[in-house]
Formats: structure tokens, C-alpha cells, sequence
């Protein structure tokens, strides 16, 4: 292929893919009162006002909540299961990791309707509950998937080795195994964590009183309101996403597992 | 490999117990919603539910934007990827990075943006304007192009990583020896290309589709309810109606949909590792 039509397919694409991005940042910059590109004229005023909407605040929080202890308990709950599934000759091995990995397959939308009439309204669970629960759900999938992956690149002769001299197998586990899929987890961890963080489906019909995750309350302030707050927002979540993804690249070469 | 079933059950019961109770039960349960009447098993949700035109039209309007979509990136995805493998590495590297940043994103922010560009006092209207191809605002949001503007820039990242990394398990000299002996560009891509990176099209074409037909974000913003796609209309039926059957029967339709095009992938998969 020929180096200017190279450089021009590869421009349009980022172009494309990163501009509208841009366009965001720059709108938010501005100190008019309504949404627009180019900005009129420049302040933060909008990036201020992000941190005192009420319902922003609460909304990140709950979103945080959801991403940090969910994929906190998807990975107890996952990285037994990928340890069972790597290591050892698992009666009905197929139908279980069929089972633990089916959500990311089936969509969210569908999971938080099942919760609401199955499990919220029928047992009375909160709806805080059920969104948890769900969240837990959707990352299970992600952890179980990228730990089998280290599992499986960590030669057993190890802890094998191990228990041999001596060891309980859950002391190997913990001597052994754990301090060498450290990245793994750590890894499956901030997949989990941004998987949930900017879930929107899952969550549409859980939310009620207080209980809203920030995407859905972004989405919810943009059908009133027409200001570059929703933007400015964006923005500065992108800026964490960002700085996660620079982070973990740059300590763990984190693309190496996804 | 360790023999003791028991340890090995204790360990993943955990997470399959969770899995079914969380996951799987609730969702089999809205699925038979469905299919019961009062009267026993029955398909009549199913026949009304395709009686009405909005629910056929809708229906078609998904599948109709999910091959588009998957269609589009996947021309474009070849043009970018084979762009992208012929660079050197630290460029290739470069790339790869800004193509998967906007996947780490928040697809709320990234569809957000097109209500700026395509919005009555967007840039494109602002352009048109200034050129003078219009006097008066066109409206570009809420239109099905919209939709697919939005759902090609949130999926075309994950065609264009696939098919990179067919494009790299590739033989170099297999388009080489191709041209030697004749082949055009047309032929070359037809004949050796294609067969070579099939595996990565589908894996991408998959993601794409299915990530298309099921999703909620971009038509809810960039559609609203004048472009309504399966998720939407199936959030519509709830929110406004309470009508549980209609959702059942968009839950099956998109469980199904998702289903077949991930057997089909596996089943190419397979029948490479066999060859």
C-alpha cells in the first residue's frame, strides 16, 4: 500500500475515532450556556459546577461502590472458580465455566429486568442489593476469564514442587501461585473495574430513589438540560479512564492481558 | 493436574452457584414469561408481538443497522488494519494504542459528542450553512444515520484489533507470491487474503454485530423514540407500558440473535483448528 494513501486512511480514522472526543473536551472549556463547538469563549466554570451537582456526586459514588466492591467479589468469587477449571479434571468443568462466563453473552438489559421482577420485587431485596448483585455478575465473566489466562501460562510443576517439600496446597496457593498471577489479577481487576463503570444496560431498570449509577444519571440530566456539564463530565471521566489505562501500562504492560 | 474432585468442586461451586442463581434462573424465568398464558404454554405473545408494524419495523431497522455497521467496519477495518501492520513497530504500537483508548471510555461520553456535531447548531449545520448548501438547519439527530454514525465509532476499534492480529498470523509472502503470479489487487484480497484472516473477520464481525443489535446507549441518545432499536423499544414497552410479555419476547428475540452469531463464530473457529 502506498504511504500517502496509507497516512490518509490512518489520519481519517483517528480523526473519526478520537475528534468527536476532542470536540467534547473543547465544549466543555466553555463559558457560554449552552452546548456548543466552537466554544464561546473559555472557562472552567462547567468543570466546576460538575463537582457541586448533588446528584453527580452521589451517582459517582454509588458507581465507584459498584465498580471497586464488585469486581472486589467477582474476583473471590473467580479466581477459585478459573483456579478449579485450570488445575484440576472438574466433573461437569464445561457446564461450569459455560455458566460463570454466559453473562457476557446475554445482554444487560435483559439481566436487570430478570432482577427486578425476580429477585427485588418477589423477595424484597433493595434495589442498592440488586445492583450490586448484578454488577458482580457482568464482571464474573471477565475475571474468570483473564485469571484462567495466567493459570494457565503458570507452569503447575510449581506448586506441585512445592507441596512435595512440605506445603499445605493452600499454603502453595498462597506462596506459589498468588504472588506470580499478582499482574493478572491486578489486570482483571481494572477490566472489571471499567467494565462496571461504564455499564449502562444492566443498570437501567435497577436504579430508583438515591440509588442511580452516574452513567444513568448523565443520561438522565441530558434528556432536560442542554449544558456543557454532561460534557465537562465526560470529560473528566474520560481523563480517568485515561490515567487507569496509563498507569497499569506502564506498571504492568496491561495490554499484554486483555 | 490435581485428582481430589471434592477440593475442585468446593472451589468453583461458589461461582457457578452464583452464576445460576444471579444470572441464570432470573433470566430463564423472563424468558418463559413469554410463552405462558393463563390458558398453558402458548405462542401468542410471540404473534401479537409481530402483528404490530412498529415492532416489525423496529425489529428490522436493528438487524438492518447491525449489518451496516458490521459491513462498514469491516471495509474499513481492512483499509485501517492493513495500514497499520505495514507501519514499523514503535508506529504500530502508537496506533494500537489510540484505536483501543476510546474502548476504556465511557460510551455515554463518547456518544454525547455527536449531539456537538450533528446537533441543530452542530459543526456539520454551522458547515453547511457557511458554504451554502443549506439555508436552514437539516436535522441530523434522531435519524437512523445518526445511529449508525454512532455505533460504527463505538465498534470500529474492536474490528480493526481483530483483524490486525489476522493480518499479523498471516504469511507475509503468501500476497507476494500472489502478485507474481498475476493476481490483481481485487484477486489478491478475493483469493488469499480473505481465506487467511477469515478467523479474525468473524471474531470481529461477531463483536460487532452483536454489540450493534444490542445496544442501548447510542439509539437512546442519538435515536431517541423516532429511532427506536430493540433495547429501546424493549425499555419503552416496560417504562411506559408495564408490558412484561413484549419485553420477553425483545429479550428472547436479542438472546437468540446473540446466541446464533456466537455458535456460527465458534463453529468457524473449529472447522479452521480441523483443516
Amino acid at each position: 500500500m502506498n504511504r500517502t494513501l496509507s497516512f490518509s486512511i490512518l489520519t481519517a480514522l483517528i480523526v473519526f475515532l478520537i475528534g468527536p472526543f476532542l470536540i467534547i473536551v473543547a465544549a466543555s472549556l466553555s463559558a457560554g450556556d449552552t452546548l456548543a463547538f466552537p466554544p464561546q469563549g473559555l472557562s472552567l466554570r462547567w468543570i466546576v459546577k460538575v463537582f457541586t451537582v448533588e446528584s453527580f456526586r452521589d451517582s459517582f459514588i454509588m458507581s465507584m461502590i459498584l465498580a471497586v466492591g464488585g469486581t472486589f467479589v467477582a474476583l473471590l468469587l473467580g479466581v477459585p472458580a478459573a483456579y478449579a477449571l485450570s488445575r484440576y479434571k472438574l466433573p461437569f468443568g464445561e457446564a461450569v465455566s459455560t455458566v460463570v462466563t454466559l453473562p457476557i453473552i446475554v445482554p444487560g438489559i435483559i439481566v436487570g429486568l430478570a432482577l427486578l421482577r425476580y429477585l427485588v420485587v418477589p423477595f424484597s431485596f433493595s434495589i442498592g442489593v440488586a445492583l450490586f448483585l448484578a454488577h458482580t455478575a457482568l464482571v464474573l465473566p471477565y475475571t474468570v476469564r483473564v485469571v484462567s489466562s495466567s493459570f494457565n501460562n503458570l507452569r503447575s510443576d510449581m506448586e506441585e514442587a512445592a507441596v512435595l517439600l512440605g506445603a499445605t496446597r493452600l499454603g502453595a496457593f498462597f506462596m506459589v501461585v498468588l504472588p506470580n498471577i499478582r499482574a493478572g489479577i491486578l489486570a482483571a481487576f481494572i477490566l472489571g473495574f471499567v467494565t462496571s463503570f461504564n455499564q449502562v444496560p444492566v443498570s437501567l431498570f435497577l436504579s430508583g430513589p438515591g440509588v442511580r449509577t452516574l452513567p444513568i444519571d448523565m443520561l438522565s440530566y441530558m434528556e432536560t438540560t442542554y449544558d456543557p456539564s454532561v460534557a465537562a463530565l465526560s470529560a473528566l471521566l474520560a481523563l480517568m479512564s485515561i490515567g487507569i489505562i496509563f498507569l497499569a501500562e506502564r506498571f504492568l504492560g496491561f495490554s499484554r492481558y486483555v | 493436574m490435581f485428582q481430589n474432585r471434592a477440593e475442585a468442586l468446593a472451589l468453583a461451586l461458589p461461582a457457578a452457584v452464583f452464576a445460576t442463581v444471579i444470572f441464570l434462573v432470573p433470566v430463564v424465568i423472563v424468558l418463559a414469561e413469554g410463552f405462558r398464558s393463563p390458558a398453558g404454554w402458548t405462542f401468542s405473545a410471540y404473534t401479537n408481538f409481530f402483528s404490530e408494524p412498529l415492532n416489525r419495523l423496529v425489529l428490522v431497522r436493528t438487524f438492518k443497522l447491525g449489518i451496516a455497521v458490521t459491513v462498514v467496519s469491516a471495509i474499513i477495518g481492512y483499509a485501517a488494519a492493513f495500514a497499520i501492520v505495514n507501519l514499523s513497530a514503535s508506529g504500530k504500537g502508537r496506533m494500537i494504542g489510540l484505536i483501543s483508548l476510546p474502548l476504556m471510555i465511557s460510551p455515554v461520553a463518547r456518544t454525547y459528542a455527536w449531539i456537538v456535531i450533528l446537533g441543530r447548531t452542530g459543526i456539520v449545520n454551522q458547515a453547511l450553512q457557511a458554504v451554502g448548501l443549506s439555508d436552514e438547519p437539516i436535522r441530523l439527530l434522531f435519524t437512523e444515520t445518526a445511529v449508525f454514525i454512532g455505533l460504527l465509532q463505538l465498534f470500529l476499534p474492536l474490528m480493526i484489533l481483530s483483524l490486525i492480529s489476522a493480518l499479523e498470523n498471516m504469511p507475509k509472502d503468501a500476497i507476494l507470491a500472489a502478485r507474481v503470479l498475476g493476481a490483481n489487487w481485487f484477486q489478491v484480497f478475493w483469493k488469499v487474503i480473505l481465506p487467511l484472516t477469515r478467523e479474525g473477520l468473524v471474531v470481529g464481525g461477531t463483536l460487532v454485530f452483536t454489540g450493534s443489535l444490542t445496544a442501548y446507549i447510542t439509539p437512546a441518545i442519538l435515536g431517541g423514540s423516532k429511532v427506536l432499536m430493540l433495547e429501546t423499544l424493549l425499555f419503552q414497552r416496560v417504562t411506559v407500558a408495564n408490558d412484561f410479555v413484549s419485553a420477553s419476547v425483545i429479550a428472547f428475540i436479542l438472546i437468540a440473535m446473540c446466541f446464533a452469531a456466537n455458535l456460527l463464530l465458534k463453529r468457524l473457529a473449529t472447522a479452521r483448528n480441523k483443516r
